[in-house]
């Protein structure tokens, strides 16, 4: 596994968890212990994403870091295997 | 993956429903041209799409239809909020009315629910980019004529937006077709690749 990958495949368990606190959240809007989770893995991967964006590549089409290359275009699709 | 942007691409704020344009613009949800085909075409063509610009092209306008389909929605809300059973039978929205009340739901405007029989997935770029070009310009004619149709400007400036799209789509398209043609052999006078497609026999 590349060091990408690995980072990558971090970066997946942690926006997991994140995502599964929001859903949680629409059904359970004040719910103090899921606030306060949310609000702490939140800025865990927004950190996660920002350091992998600036060695690795863009996650989203807002996040090409590189002026002198559109890397969204030559980068490895989520589908093909050497992303995974 | 996919993240949900809590905003329409382009405002949509219509001040007086109308059940009968309603009737007309459902088209552009789950109609043959409708952002649902556009939307489902270039998702599924992406994956065999060969080249990282044609991919990003693909993906990246399947995208931006989800989010049309998104305005289309906001439209068809607007458009039948509020309205008594009266209004929306002399709309003639009765028919649609008895099945799904005032619920979005993707069919044409003759009330076909939406099918994936409207798209196609060659996994062929010259024939993949071939019906997506085609396919940006039916959606621009449909744009067109509902533009013929409607005549309130609330609901004219979102649809005028939307046709716009596809003629940018459209040029998108052209640049991803040229890119295809580029890469091909350059003895190819024809338009089809064998290099895409070793040992079909031709």
């Amino acid at each position: 596994m590349t060091r990408e990958s690995a980072f990558l495949k971090d970066i997946q368990a942690e926006d997991f968890a994140l995502y599964e606190a929001a859903l949680y959240l629409n059904g359970h809007p004040t719910c103090p212990d899921a606030l306060a989770y949310y609000c702490q893995q939140r800025n865990k991967v927004k950190e996660m994403k920002e350091q992998y964006e600036s060695t690795c590549g863009p996650l989203t089409i807002y996040g090409n870091h590189d002026q002198n290359c559109w890397q969204w275009v030559s980068t490895p699709w989520p589908w093909e295997k050497e992303a995974n | 993956m996919w993240i949900y942007d809590r905003k329409l691409q382009y405002p949509v704020k219509i001040k007086n429903p109308n059940a009968a344009y309603a009737k007309i613009i459902i088209s552009q949800l789950g109609g043959p041209d409708g952002e649902m085909a556009a939307a489902m075409r270039y998702l599924n063509q992406r994956y065999t799409a060969k080249y990282g610009e044609i991919i990003g092209i693909l993906n990246d306008v399947g995208t931006e239809e989800l989010a049309h389909l998104e305005m289309i929605g906001a439209i068809l809300y607007q458009l039948t909020k509020g309205l008594s059973p009266d209004q929306i039978r002399a709309a003639g929205m009765d028919q649609y009315f008895v099945d799904h009340t005032a619920g979005i739901y993707p069919a044409s405007a003759a009330g076909v629910p939406t099918d994936m029989k409207y798209i196609g997935v060659k996994g062929d770029l010259i024939a993949d980019l071939n019906e997506d070009l085609a396919a940006e310009q039916k959606a621009r004619v449909t744009y067109d004529n509902i533009l013929r149709l409607v005549d309130d400007p609330d609901v004219r400036d979102p649809i005028k937006y939307l046709r716009a799209r596809e003629i940018v789509h459209y040029q998108r398209f052209g640049d991803a077709l040229r890119i295809a043609q580029d890469r091909m052999n350059s003895k190819n006078f024809y338009a089809y690749n064998p290099s895409f497609d070793k040992g079909c026999g031709c």
